[in-house]
């Protein structure tokens, strides 16, 4: 198990072709990947390949999450998509 | 005749026929199979998601060289699809519960369609309508029934249906379509975008339209005003077709000047901004320089409770999130007496528009207005955000409601919060005793924007909402162009920014008027952005000024219209 955490900082948060390219990258993994708000103590770890559960995660910009892996590639698949997360999806 | 209501979404008018669409109707209920054939099913429906796939394969091919757009609607239901958490679920029901397919998809999308209903950005819940596409699909095929669709239209119709899927209007074809009514759906629907992004006219949420209609009536869709004709008679066929003509040609005039910069006859450049009052983004967004007013009231109206610092911040995130990088004016609270909340009860008043309402309000419910500037300064870390008061009457108004922002500052970087540090302050000026000051104001504020509606109420002395005083209601009187030029010259003269953002600035006249007295950032409604820029690039610096010089010294309102009106009929010839 591996995990980092970061903040959502392109304004149209995880929502449409972010989410979208964020849960296509995660399925280049073997590990199970999870993305967990962390600003919300209810909220539950939602599963990185899912787009159905990340869009209903409704993560904007801001919003502290915390990504983790568990498996043979975790620490690439977490570091990979930390990195596309803070590269703002190409925004602005 | 027969006359039913809905809400107009996409502005237009249309006459025609009605066409009746039935998409495919799932009839699903609760239902299992004997042991033992749990593979058999878990492979049917497999084949299902195969065939649905390669069904949306062949749509995504076709589509992406002419309408890429289009086509990612379609890549998407692909990835909804195949989403793996959906076929863990809908296995586990056919392998564990002998759950029939048809039962198991139908269960497993509702639940997730609940799931993304829930959340609070209407963005997200409009994917739902992807969710029940997909779901449809699936459904048709584990049936083996046929693709239907709106793609081989043969006459000019008005489509009338329950509900348009995305992949129903994806692939309609569009320029039979003259109309659209549905039963479901309102302005942030899936149908509403789509409708307005073709301009075809479209009035939603008419309940039992399918049922009251048939194919082949003849209808009237008047969706300026949210109504449908039925079996109109001869005479309102030709007010509605004059109407239609006079509708058309105005939107090609003004339509054209939507996305060109806002320029005069003689160069100078002025900046249109957009009035919005919700998270909803606005299509016109990407016309405009700025967001010239932004109000707050949604959230306090449309709630059964205070609404939370944490509600607000993401309203707010949101809204510059739809502004595209532009910059956005956060309109504090604007309610008084005249309002009931039920979580904040407000004593009557004899006058609520002379009363403790807007900023007074806020400055006595402290709470209240630390809880939204603590919202509005914390979303001000996430772009370009400034914040104005309503209802400034005098200095002590605007150095009292600067010394709360200071206040909420302080608290906020004690907290290691993150903000703006040089977020611009600044007012509303619609109360003539400010406006009389403008010079020591504009000394005092970083900005200001005048609301044409509430400072002719206050400088007339006339209840706008009296529909006996409408004559009275006169914002273009000389009085009123007087006050505006004072307004306009002392904060160009201090070199602080000055906007309209009242309806003043929407109507092609008084911003013409207006640029004239020295005015240079208009923000307004989405529906006269196109007009205000073309009425304004017919015109040189020296004619604006000069018109202006002119009306000033007429002595009535009706005089001023009637001189503005012609210098734009002259030009517009």
């Amino acid at each position: 198990m591996y995990s980092k955490k970061t903040e959502l900082k392109n304004v149209s948060g995880l929502h449409a072709r972010p989410a979208s390219e964020f849960v296509t990258m995660a399925k280049s993994f073997e590990s199970k990947v999870t993305v967990q708000r962390l600003d919300d103590p209810e909220a539950q770890a939602a599963n990185a390949k899912s787009i159905i559960k990340i869009l209903a995660q409704g993560i904007s910009v801001g919003t502290p999450i915390e990504i983790a892996a568990d498996g043979p590639d975790e620490q690439e698949a977490v570091d990979k998509l930390i990195e596309l997360v803070d590269s703002k999806f190409g925004e602005d | 005749m027969r006359i039913l209501k809905g809400n107009p979404v996409s502005r237009g008018i249309a006459l025609g026929k009605v066409f009746i669409y039935k998409a495919f109707k799932a009839d699903v209920h609760e239902s299992y199979f004997e042991a033992g054939k749990e593979e058999e099913y878990f492979q049917k429906y497999q084949d299902a998601v195969k065939k649905a796939q390669d069904e949306l394969q062949n749509i995504v091919t076709s589509m992406e060289a002419d309408s890429p757009e289009k086509a990612k609607i379609f890549s998407a239901h692909i990835e909804i699809l195949t989403d793996e958490e959906v076929e863990d679920e809908v296995r586990t029901m056919i392998i564990e519960n002998r759950a029939m397919p048809d039962y198991a998809v139908d269960e497993v999308y509702t639940e997730f369609a609940n799931l993304l209903e829930k959340a609070k950005d209407p963005l997200i819940a409009a994917r739902v309508a992807d969710l029940r596409d997909v779901r449809n699909r699936v459904l048709r095929i584990l049936k083996g029934e046929h693709e239907r669709n709106l793609s081989s239209l043969r006459e000019n119709v008005i489509v009338v249906a329950h509900d348009l899927l995305p992949s129903d209007t994806a692939t309609m074809k569009r320029d039979r379509v003259m109309g659209i009514v549905t039963e479901a759906g309102g302005s942030t629907s899936h149908t509403a975008i789509l409708a307005r992004g073709y301009k075809i006219p479209a009035v939603l949420g008419v309940p039992d339209a399918t049922e009251i209609m048939k194919s082949g009536d003849s209808i009237i869709v008047d969706a300026l005003n949210g109504q449908i004709l039925l079996e109109p008679e001869e005479a309102k066929i030709q007010e509605y077709q004059e109407k239609l003509i006079e509708y058309v040609k105005e939107e090609a005039e003004t339509s054209e000047f939507l996305d060109k910069i806002p320029l005069i006859a003689s160069g100078e450049r002025f900046s249109v901004g957009l009035n919005v009052g919700g998270t909803d983004p606005d299509d016109n967004a990407k016309y405009v320089d700025f967001v010239g007013l932004f109000r707050t009231e949604f959230l306090y109206m449309g709630s059964e409770h205070m609404p939370t610092e944490q509600e607000q911040f993401e309203a707010y995130k949101r809204v510059l999130a739809n502004a595209m990088g532009n910059p956005v004016t956060l309109r504090t609270l604007d309610i008084g007496g005249d309002k009931t909340l039920p979580y904040l009860p407000l004593p009557k008043e004899d006058n609520p528009f002379l009363g403790n309402r807007a900023l007074r309000l806020c400055l006595t419910h402290i709470d209240l207005f630390k809880t939204q500037l603590r919202a509005a300064l914390r979303a001000s870390a996430f772009g370009p955000l400034q914040i104005m008061f309503p209802m400034v009457g005098t200095m002590d108004d605007v150095r009292a409601g600067k010394a709360v922002v200071e206040e909420v500052k302080a608290e906020l970087s004690a907290e290691d919060k993150a903000f703006d540090e040089k977020i611009a302050i600044g007012i509303m000026i619609e109360i003539p005793s400010i406006a009389m000051i403008a010079d020591m104001v504009a000394a005092e504020v970083d900005f200001a924007s005048v609301g044409t509606n509430d400072l002719t109420q206050y400088l007339h002395a006339v209840d706008r909402m009296n529909p006996a005083l409408a004559d009275y209601f006169q914002s273009m009187s000389p009085a009123m162009l007087r006050i505006l030029g004072r307004i306009f010259s002392e904060f160009n003269k201090a070199g602080k920014p000055i906007s309209v953002c009242g309806e003043l600035a929407g109507d092609h006249l008084g911003a013409l008027l207006m640029f004239g007295l020295g005015l240079r950032k208009f923000s307004m409604n989405g529906t006269n952005i196109g007009r205000v820029k073309r009425t304004l690039s017919l015109f040189t610096l020296d004619e604006a000024q000069e018109i202006a010089k002119k009306a000033l010294d007429l002595p009535t309102e009706a005089e001023i219209i009637a001189y503005v009106n012609a210098e734009v009929d002259k030009k517009a010839e």
